[in-house]
């Protein structure tokens, strides 16, 4: 909640003016049992017409008045609510994207999503309700006890004793809600979540024929969430029925009062008349209270959740910051690790131990090694999208944690193993985080990474869509697209961590002769033996260490597994070819 | 001070140019069925289809909803008989007794409308359920293409915030506008019953009232619409950044993406404000003609009391009754802001339910209980789009057995062609047929029981690796599937993980490579065991050292069923009986390797470009 009041403050000029336009409303609502009472005693008893009609005119004003005022805060309160969404929505989004990746991967993607879509607006709606409903109601209540008081001190009172079991009941209804609908939240999260990997994984759910079981596991969460809901509202429910009954009470006490002060002479029907109208105003403004109550607890663990997000620890990655200062920019694009150690956050296992070698400007250097033997965290370092926890690793002679996070990530074109592609045009996909691209830009990145003539076939070139993951075209053209966004950078640091994997031989060879032609350091992550005969280093990991490093013919000399590895692809094929030519 | 009290009125009037655009960016070209601005009597019509399922419920609860409405009028009525008769009077006992009686129908009332609501909830909650069960076994029955061109975070929108609107006007507005109308009904009788000519002055008002309500929800049914389509495209939004965070990362891209999604926070706030604040006045338009009404009775009621045509009672039960008479109004107009964007929401929803299914299996299909794995593509053409042409004439043969090995560049149609075999995309022309059986005559689900995959993206669900191995065979023992992973070459790792094959994998399976879930993947299909495999580029992100480990556990797999292989290693596709060389969608070459390399064709040429990289 401190958030929201932070937030709110912002805009209090335009919350108090729908407050108080919504006091003037109120106002002429609660004069007007006063005003029925002098109609009675002054006008009807009396029977004086002239009387009636001012009173009568007064009323018809206050009603012109009140309908203005109503429709003015409308636009305010919904000033205040969408403003109000729209800020914790920046706020928000600002934050998660200033998480650090590791950070970042420790909530799941689909509470997230939830806490910034469904949590928000939940906020935002309440918000709109309580500027208009919320504070209406306790006002209406004081005022018209105070009115009551005004009218007869002594049946006023009878009203005013309601007053107090009322509160403790509805504070412990708040309370108690808030934590019902927090587990009402929860699930909501788990049916989301079920939801959105069988939207994912929608093929292979298909073709291992797993529907049944899948709507089971979603009927599973979703009767959860049922079950919670309904306890959680059937709990708010109560409350109307026994706020109106209490109310009623006090209207039976009220008659049964006033009708003995009206035989001894100190009262006057009109005042009865008055005072049991405002029971029943008060009891009306109750009864909008459920509904508020119910949606006032949603919001508030809304809120909470919310709030849990923002107050994240401060382990946020630095967008810019002192080392903003550095004016140079990766030139040379040479990269040296020393006894880099690292493990992931929350793991005991290291991933990657005592990796030590240096890059050249210009290298080409293949990773090689098992599946799980620390390939992609060693690049993840070079990007800092993780941070290794010993060692060193320099860029053009400096350390990464040095260098400004901006300029490391504009001089390292980044291809990871699986594709990314955003909704958007294949031009925008590649000319991606650019701004003035020229179209010959783009082609010359997708000629680069041989995706241009498949490009220009489609039926709109480079202005094809791509829908969700570039879920229309095939895995190899992802890749290349993905490579290409990495290209039209001119890197002086290019990662292709596995991301020719489903590219054909030929292609493959083409892109990489290419990729040569640019003269930027390559960190090239892959299986095939056939890309790592030409690279200057070869780095070979098994189990987070570094086993042998080296170019093809050292480590042919040199390493047994290099050698297996080689043959398993090449001793064959090659003595087979070798015997055709 | 001047400056925030004008802001207000300084937004910008949405249009639907605004709109349109938003919709072409997000790539939102398919058409949509059944989208006119608002069907609200289908859309109703099939919510109630819904609640009709708690028929007998739902009759108790209108039952109660009858009853609380009676005591609700009466309530109004026993106090105007007392200020007439008893306040004046000399109490005693009628007077307690009326007293007990007015007490006794308050009980009732609050009783009545409690039960009414819990009742109410139950039936919402299990209708919200059903919606829900509903929509997501039709996700499962829409063909893959669809989701091909959809944007999943504005699915999930649909899933969530729609059908959460729904489920809320459910809870809380259905019983109201009931009762309200019935409230309304009895207020009018009983009006009518006391003094025709304030009843008649009373409905001054309606007229006004249907003009402002016309004004307002002519505005409103498109606003709340915009809105909801702003926040399904936020929400795609949302979801795309955040799944591909580590691009936007890498790419040091937050700024962007941040004024991106600022760009549609904006769209979705100015949308918000003129919704809310439009519908806004449905409240206050009702509490003015409440308002209204209040002063006429007083006056003329005052007016007609002094010539003694009435009592002081009737003005008090009328005035009571005016507004019991605009508080359902009243209510209505409440609850009309969740009812528009419920409605709004649920045609959303329908709008998914109605999309085409998977073209349903013939009405003669019929399940196959064995497969040998023969597979025949004869004459087999095929194009996403009209005017492409994807597969063009293919025709082969696979013996059961058989393993055949799909090469040909990116592009080629290779996955297209199994995506034909799985029936996720049906041929244009030609056939297809397995054991002899045209696959349009088998049943979808039957017909992929025989099959396995392992697929390039080999996906991974929250839960445990074991429960992962097993998703293609249910009834299988632990033993089992650790024979397979073992087979798969995958034990090794697995059991190195904390908490082994018990580890709780993510979503999206973070945690492991890439090569470690396509080794999870091939122990699920080695699990599966099938008559018919298809592993698309299944080995590509598996280092050569552990694929030559597994290579004994794929060729054990492949044994004795027909495999198909999508790869681009030479060794694995020497070892096909048949090899299938693709290019531009057309079948160019087929045999043996040796038969394939005697020949000058695609398949030498590319053996040879494989060499020339020495």
């Amino acid at each position: 909640m401190p958030l929201f009041f932070r937030l709110i403050k912002k805009y209090r000029v335009a919350a108090i003016t729908a407050i108080v336009l919504m006091l003037v409303e109120l106002a002429v609502e609660l004069v007007q049992p006063l005003l029925i009472s002098k109609i009675i005693d002054d006008g009807i008893a009396r029977h004086d017409a002239g009387v009636v009609l001012i009173w009568c005119g007064v009323l018809v004003a206050g009603t012109l008045l009140a309908f203005g005022a109503g429709i003015l805060s409308s636009f305010y309160a919904a000033h205040v609510s969408q403003s109000l969404g729209y800020d914790i929505r920046e706020k928000l989004y600002g934050k998660v994207q200033a998480f650090s990746y590791s950070v970042f991967n420790r909530f799941a993607t689909s509470s997230l999503i939830t806490r910034l879509t469904n949590d928000v607006t939940q906020v935002q709606d309440t918000t709109f309700m309580g500027l208009r409903f919320m504070l209406r109601v306790p006002l209406v209540v004081i005022g018209s006890m105070i009115m009551a008081l005004v009218v007869h001190a002594g049946l006023g009172f009878l009203l005013l004793l309601t007053v107090p079991a009322l509160i403790l009941f509805i504070v412990w209804m708040v309370k108690k809600a808030a934590s019902l609908f927090k587990k009402v939240q929860q699930r909501l999260d788990n049916v989301n979540g079920v939801m959105q990997e069988n939207l994912t994984g929608m093929r292979l759910i298909r073709v291992f024929v797993r529907r049944e079981q899948e709507a089971a596991r979603f009927a599973r969460h979703s009767g959860e969430l049922m079950q919670s809901s309904a306890s959680a509202l059937r709990l708010t429910e109560i409350t109307l029925p026994f706020i109106v009954l209490i109310m009623n009470a006090g209207i039976i006490a009220v008659l049964w009062f006033g009708q003995l002060e009206i035989r001894a002479g100190s009262a006057t029907t009109g005042e009865v008349v008055a005072i049991v109208n405002y029971s029943l105003r008060t009891a009306g403004a109750l009864s909008a209270l459920s509904m508020l109550v119910a949606a006032f607890s949603r919001a508030h663990a809304s809120a909470q959740r919310i709030n849990d997000t923002m107050e994240t620890d401060e382990e946020t990655q630095r967008i810019s910051d002192e080392t903003d200062k550095i004016e140079e920019t990766i030139m040379e694009g040479s990269v040296e690790f020393d006894r880099v150690a690292f493990r992931y956050p929350n793991t005991a296992a290291p991933v990657l131990e005592d990796i030590s070698f240096r890059a050249s400007p210009g290298y080409t250097v293949a990773i090689l090694g098992a599946t799980g033997s620390g390939k992609s965290s060693l690049v993840q370092l070079i990007l800092r999208l993780y941070e290794e926890d010993e060692g060193n690793i320099l860029i053009d002679g400096r350390n990464v944690r040095e260098w400004p996070i901006r300029k490391l990530h504009d001089s390292i074109g980044y291809v990871p193993q699986e594709v990314v592609l955003f909704t958007g045009t294949i031009r925008d996909n590649i000319a991606w985080g650019l701004e003035g691209v020229s179209l010959e830009q783009v082609t010359k990145a997708a000629r680069l990474a041989q995706i241009h003539d498949t490009i220009v076939q489609l039926p709109n070139g480079y202005d094809t869509l791509l829908g969700q993951r570039g879920i229309n075209l095939s895995g190899g053209q992802k890749q290349r697209i993905s490579i290409a966004r990495a290209l039209i950078r001119r890197p002086a640091i290019l990662v292709l961590d596995d991301s020719t994997s489903a590219l054909d031989v030929r292609t493959e060879g083409a892109l990489l002769q290419a990729i040569s032609s640019l003269r930027c350091t390559t960190f090239l992550i892959t299986q095939k033996i056939s890309s790592t005969l030409n690279a200057n280093l070869i780095v070979l990991l098994d189990d987070g260490r570094l086993i042998a490093q080296g170019n093809h013919m050292q480590l042919m000399a040199s390493n047994t597994l290099y050698r297996r590895i080689y043959e398993s692809q090449f001793g064959e094929e090659g003595s087979h070819v070798g015997s055709l030519k | 001070m001047w400056e925030a009290l004008s802001e207000p009125f300084r937004y910008r009037k949405p249009t639907k140019a605004a709109k349109e655009y938003k919709e072409q960016e997000a790539g939102v070209t398919v058409k949509r069925p059944k989208q006119k601005a608002k069907n609200w009597q289908a859309t109703l019509k099939r919510v109630w289809s819904y609640l009709a399922h708690r028929k007998g419920r739902l009759s108790l609860v209108l039952f109660m909803v009858l009853l609380s409405s009676g005591l609700t009028l009466l309530g109004p009525y026993l106090i105007g008989r007392a200020i007439d008769h008893y306040l004046e009077g000399p109490g005693g006992a009628p007077w307690l007794l009326f007293l007990v009686g007015l007490a006794a129908v308050y009980v009732c009332s609050s009783l009545v409308s409690w039960l009414q609501n819990i009742w109410m909830i139950s039936i919402a909650q299990e209708t919200v359920y059903r919606m829900r069960v509903d929509l997501f076994g039709h996700l499962h029955k829409l063909p893959i293409p669809f989701f091909a061109k959809r944007q999943r975070g504005e699915l999930m929108s649909r899933m969530t915030n729609d059908i959460d609107n729904v489920s809320s006007t459910l809870n809380s507005s259905a019983i109201q506008i009931f009762s309200s109308i019935l409230i309304l009904v009895g207020t009018v009788i009983v009006m009518l019953l006391l003094s025709p000519l304030l009843t008649l002055l009373t409905f001054l008002v309606v007229p006004l009232m249907a003009l402002g309500m016309k004004w307002i929800t002519r505005r409103t049914g498109v606003l709340f619409k915009e809105r909801q389509g702003n926040l399904g495209d936020l929400n795609g939004y949302i979801e795309e950044t955040l799944s591909g965070q580590r691009i936007v990362k890498a790419f040091s891209q937050e700024e962007r993406v941040i004024e991106e999604f600022g760009e549609r926070n904006r769209r979705i706030k100015l949308s918000g404000f003129w919704a809310q604040a439009i519908s806004g006045f449905i409240p206050k338009l009702m509490n003015g003609l409440n308002n209204l009404s209040f002063a006429i009775i007083a006056g003329i009621g005052g007016l007609l009391a002094i010539r003694g045509a009435i009592t002081v009672g009737v003005i008090i039960v009328f005035v009571e009754y005016a507004r019991q008479f605009t508080r359902p109004l009243n209510d209505l107009a409440n609850q009309w802001n969740t009812l528009l964007s419920a409605v709004a929401g649920a045609e959303r929803v329908f709008e998914i339910l109605d999309e085409d299914e998977e073209a349903k299996d013939e009405t003669a299909a019929e399940s196959i209980e064995s497969v040998q794995g023969e597979v025949v593509f004869s004459h087999v053409s095929f194009s996403y789009n009209p005017g492409e042409h994807t597969l063009k004439d293919i025709s082969f043969e696979a013996r059961p057995g058989e393993t055949i090995a799909i090469i040909g560049p990116t592009g080629a149609g290779k996955t297209s062609l199994i995506q034909l075999l799985s029936r996720f995309y049906e041929a244009d022309s030609g056939n297809i047929t397995v054991d002899g059986h045209d696959i349009k005559s088998i049943r979808r689900e039957s017909l992929r029981s025989h099959m396995a995959f392992v697929l390039q993206d080999s996906f991974l669900f929250e839960g445990t690796i074991r429960d992962n191995i097993r998703y293609g065979k249910l009834d299988t023992t632990d033993d089992q599937v650790e024979q397979a992973a073992k087979l798969a070459n995958a034990h090794s790792f697995i059991s190195r993980l904390p908490g082994g094959y018990d580890k709780i994998l993510q979503g999206d399976g973070s945690g492991i490579s890439q090569g470690q879930k396509q080794l999870l993947a091939i122990a699920r299909a080695i699990l599966a065991d099938p008559a018919i495999l298809v592993l698309d580029e299944a080995t590509s992100s598996i280092d050569t050292v552990t694929e030559i480990k597994i290579q004994e556990g794929l060729q054990r797999l492949m044994e004795g069923r027909t495999s198909f292989v999508i790869a681009h290693r030479l060794n694995t596709i020497r070892r096909a009986d048949q090899i299938l060389v693709l290019k531009d969608g057309k079948l160019l070459e087929r045999g043996s390797h040796e038969e394939l390399l005697a020949k000058p064709g695609l398949y030498s040429e590319l053996f040879h470009g494989h060499v020339q990289l020495q």
